[in-house]
């Protein structure tokens, strides 16, 4: 026969082909991921909402909550303090053991 | 009664949604519960008894296949149409910082007086859970000193006080996880309530004598915050205290004192639904409100290390007799996952010097070993205070959800020219 019809002899099989695709892809797609994660700072949120609380608490004329003057009014109308009985009542609580429920 | 809850508690908040579900395993990496079963490729499943109701894999789910089935602004809506009723909107700290974000500003900006105005033409009335924050603060920072008072110096202190380490019982996830993880620490936890706690019998009490002139079974309180947990929180059967308090004076209704939980995105979708939008509303600054007074203190619960930082303003004052020179307390700010400080105090009734040991952690898996340090006896903290989500309450799994979260698809949109 002079002339073959016949494909070159693939030198890797199935197998091996979808293997190496496989590891490929997984390279690319490592990269791919790790740039995204180069280019966004994935706390960047938290750290820009987190700079807008502590900038409402340098704006704040009172900083410490004994200086809250309305909290304290509160405290003296109804005429209790904290941990007394009434605030027991009201602000305080127990906890439950949720593991045999 | 689903296993792990108590009768009437909300259950199932956080729920996979299977027809979109790809079994990435991304949410597995951010519960700090384990409770996520499926395995990689095929579809998830939260395992109602195991979680914490946080929503931290919500909020990082890069497919969005993953919902809060507690919605309740329609309920919202109906209430603020009824004149008989004061609707009462208490809002936490985190949300004046990430309201803006559903609007199209940028992550971070402080709007709390357009998000008081917003909620003014809603027909809300006002109460900021920072006054609670204060609140909490005075009454968990009491109880802390009592037991430095007790355990450290020896003193006589009345009444009943759990052991030190104390620790902050504001975060809902956190306190689920003690009671459910380790039930036997959970006297560990401060008893004082959460802020939200707090919030809801100061309205129905306080509010409606002094301030708003109303029955208190005209109030309905709805508690907006960035946190999925804290709609649980406020089923929680034991959080009455408002209707106990009434019933002694001859009323006889039964209610929570916080009726119903809004998240950040619950309330941007409020908003919207009524045609407000927080960019063009008049804002207020609501003055003359007592209850939307608060002090720098309270603003920073929303952040890691921020209660730490409030209550160490207040507890130096109260047991050196001075104010603390420099308000900035730098070690306990910023992401590390625990941050340990100790704090030298000088008393001021005989001058003895005591250093005040404490320890702040945000993720709940990583209080593991301080936990376990406690159960072997050698804790060396006063005073621990841990946040669920990573970076606190800014980072809550009710808050905007973020394209610079781990979505990489929502980051590949973030840097497209179009």
């Amino acid at each position: 026969m002079r002339y073959s019809y016949k494909e070159k002899e693939v030198k890797i099989n199935r197998r091996e082909f979808l293997g190496f695709a496989g590891v490929i892809a997984a390279v690319l797609w490592t990269g791919a991921y790790t740039v995204t994660d180069l280019i966004v700072d994935r706390t960047k949120y938290i750290k820009m909402r987190t700079a807008g609380l502590y900038q409402d608490d340098e704006k704040q004329a009172k900083r410490q909550s004994h200086h809250n003057q309305s909290l304290l009014n509160m405290y003296k109308k109804m005429n209790f303090q904290p941990l007394s009985p009434l605030a027991e009542e009201l602000f305080h609580t127990h906890y439950v053991d949720r593991s045999v429920l | 009664m689903p296993k792990s809850y108590q009768a009437n508690e909300l259950t199932g908040i956080i729920k996979i949604d299977e027809g979109k579900c790809k079994g990435c395993d991304t949410c597995k990496s951010f519960c700090p519960a384990d409770a996520i079963d499926g395995a990689y490729g095929a579809n998830h499943q939260i395992d109602n008894a195991r979680c914490l109701q946080c929503g931290q894999c919500l909020v990082n789910c890069p497919f969005g296949a993953i919902e809060d089935t507690v919605d309740v602004v329609d309920q919202v809506i109906e209430k603020l149409k009824d004149s008989n009723t004061t609707v009462v909107a208490t809002v936490a700290p985190a949300v004046r910082v990430a309201l803006g974000e559903e609007f199209g500003m940028e992550p971070g900006k402080l709007i709390t007086e357009q998000m008081y105005g917003a909620l003014k033409k809603a027909g809300f009335k006002i109460m900021d859970v920072n006054f609670a924050a204060d609140n909490t603060i005075l009454e968990e920072g009491t109880e802390l000193i009592h037991k430095i008072q007790k355990y450290v110096l020896n003193q006589p202190v009345e009444g009943e006080l759990g052991p030190l380490p104390q620790f902050t019982s504001c975060c809902p996830a956190w306190v689920r996880y003690m009671e459910l993880y380790h039930p036997s620490l959970r006297q560990h936890l401060s008893s004082a309530k959460s802020p939200q706690g707090m919030a809801g019998p100061v309205a129905k009490i306080y509010g409606a004598e002094e301030i708003w002139h109303v029955q208190p079974e005209q109030i309905f309180c709805v508690g907006v915050y960035p946190c999925t947990a804290k709609k649980l929180e406020a089923s929680r059967p034991e959080f009455t205290a408002a209707a106990d308090y009434w019933k002694k004076k001859g009323h006889t209704a039964t209610y929570q004192d916080t009726d119903v939980v809004l998240t950040t995105r619950d309330l941007a979708r409020l908003l919207k639904k009524l045609n407000i939008d927080v960019r063009n509303v008049e804002p207020a600054e609501e003055k003359d409100n007592p209850l939307a007074e608060y002090s720098g203190a309270g603003t920073i619960f929303g952040a890691t290390g921020g209660v730490m930082e409030a209550a160490l303003r207040t507890a130096y004052f109260v047991l050196t007799g001075e104010e603390l020179g420099e308000l900035r307390y730098e070690p306990v700010r910023g992401l590390k996952e625990v941050k340990t400080a100790e704090v030298p105090l000088k008393l001021k009734e005989n001058g003895q010097e005591i250093t005040l040991k404490i320890a702040v952690v945000h993720g709940t898996k990583n209080v593991e070993p301080l936990l376990a340090e406690i159960e072997a006896g050698n804790s060396p903290y006063h005073f621990i205070e841990v946040m669920n989500c990573p970076g606190g309450c800014v980072n809550g799994g009710g808050q905007p959800i973020n394209p610079m979260g781990t979505s990489w698809t929502g980051k590949f949109k973030a840097i497209l020219p179009w």
